[in-house]
């Protein structure tokens, strides 16, 4: 499934670079995948192969219209008519990380309670990139279940600074 | 064998048949009368002879005096005719005629009849010591026999014993396997009657520490939702996590 994802990245990737907005593109798609996580409904529609696939479009392109650019609807529209809207967050993961090589970065997938305010996604780049040591780009993410603090992933590397994961840790301590 | 028997009692017959001809021979008591009366005459009697006797006792019977007088000397003179024999001897031609038939009779039975009676004797003395011999050689056999079975008894005597005494050993044996193996699955029970007495209690102990580490856990939750629910906890916990991973902590 990780190649057949890789394989939707680099078409959505191709597609956007012909349009020259690769880096919109990769971010629009970011978060169309995760809103389409907190959409059960959502999701299982568009998941639906007995709804037509012009239907399922026609959802996508309701939903998105004015929203986002008419590549990135038009990427989506693509991957949920081909029956792949359950891939749809790792074709964006792949997307998002093809576009930072493109740009000689990282991508950090940043999951917080509350969402971050802008000093402190820069200060939170920023303290990525020297732990790292190359620059990232962060992609936050607002996931309750993290409870409190921030959980960033870059590439196979989890830096778990939340709340639940003290919580887990102390559970197993007892 | 049967013919000689025969034969010989033939030859004894004709013996005794032979003496008593010749015994008969001698004048007897009969003759002497017959004779007597074959000649008599008596005075003032008709007749002689038996014609004279019957005569004479016919005038008697009738009373004649004279008559009864002859007839009395009569019978004294025919009492004459009977002499009384010798109580020791027998007449001397009896001696020699018996003497004879006897010497003839044994020499007859000698020559005829004792050699069958001797063969007859002698086969059953052989059959009788046969049937002695046999017996005997029976009765070896029958001791013999005998002795067979009571050897063959005590061998059987001997492996009854020697299977009893194996079955008591393979009993004592059985006995003992059985009450070591009560007593290894006894210590068995034993041992694993404790180790779940002893798991029991550590897994008491493990719910105990978890109902104990989930109330505190729980407690612990609620207090740290109720301060996440604070705005400025939650913008500390990702300055906090910044500054940490800034300064290469995370």
């Amino acid at each position: 499934m990780a190649e057949r994802s890789a394989g939707y990245a680099d078409a959505v990737a191709a597609v956007a670079r012909a349009e020259g907005n690769l880096d919109l593109v990769s971010d629009e798609l970011f978060r169309v995948a995760r809103a389409l996580e907190g959409a059960d409904d959502l999701r299982m529609a568009l998941s639906d192969r007995q709804i037509p696939a012009a239907r399922r479009q026609q959802i996508v392109e309701d939903l998105l219209g004015g929203h986002a650019c008419d590549t990135t609807t038009a990427m989506v529209s693509m991957i949920v008519a081909a029956g792949r809207s359950s891939d749809l967050a790792g074709i964006a993961q792949e997307a998002v990380e093809i576009n930072a090589r493109d740009r000689g970065r990282s991508v950090a997938e940043v999951r917080s309670a509350v969402a971050l305010t802008d000093e402190q996604a820069e200060r939170l780049a920023a303290a990525l990139s020297a732990a790292t040591g190359h620059r990232v780009d962060i992609k936050a993410i607002v996931d309750p279940s993290v409870m409190g603090g921030v959980v960033s992933t870059i590439g196979d590397e989890v830096i778990d600074g939340s709340v639940r994961h003290r919580l887990s840790q102390l559970r197993d301590t007892f | 064998m049967m013919r000689r028997l025969w034969a010989a009692v033939a030859v004894v017959v004709a013996a005794v048949a032979l003496s008593a001809s010749v015994a008969n021979a001698a004048e007897s008591v009969g003759s002497c009368i017959l004779d007597e009366i074959a000649v008599a005459e008596f005075e003032g009697i008709e007749g002689q002879g038996f014609t004279a006797a019957k005569n004479l006792k016919t005038q008697a019977a009738a009373g004649d005096k004279h008559a009864e007088d002859l007839k009395e000397a009569f019978g004294d003179d025919l009492e004459g005719c009977i002499e009384a024999p010798n109580p020791i001897f027998p007449e001397r031609t009896e001696i020699i005629w018996g003497g004879l038939a006897f010497v003839i009779l044994l020499a007859l039975m000698y020559w005829k009849l004792f050699p069958p009676v001797k063969n007859l004797m002698e086969q059953r003395t052989q059959r009788i010591q046969d049937a002695i011999d046999d017996a005997d050689r029976q009765r070896a056999e029958a001791a013999e026999v005998k002795a067979g079975y009571e050897a063959e008894l005590a061998d059987a005597k001997a492996e009854a014993a020697r299977i009893v005494d194996e079955a008591r050993e393979q009993a004592a044996t059985v006995r003992a396997d059985l009450q070591a193996r009560a007593e290894a699955d006894i210590a068995e029970m034993r041992e694993r009657a404790a180790a779940d007495v002893e798991a029991s209690k550590r897994q008491a102990i493990a719910d105990l520490q978890s109902e104990v580490s989930d109330i505190a856990l729980g407690a612990a939750e609620a207090v740290i939702g109720r301060s996440l629910e604070d705005p400025e906890m939650q913008r500390r916990l990702v300055d906090d996590y910044i500054a940490r991973v800034g300064a290469g902590q995370g």
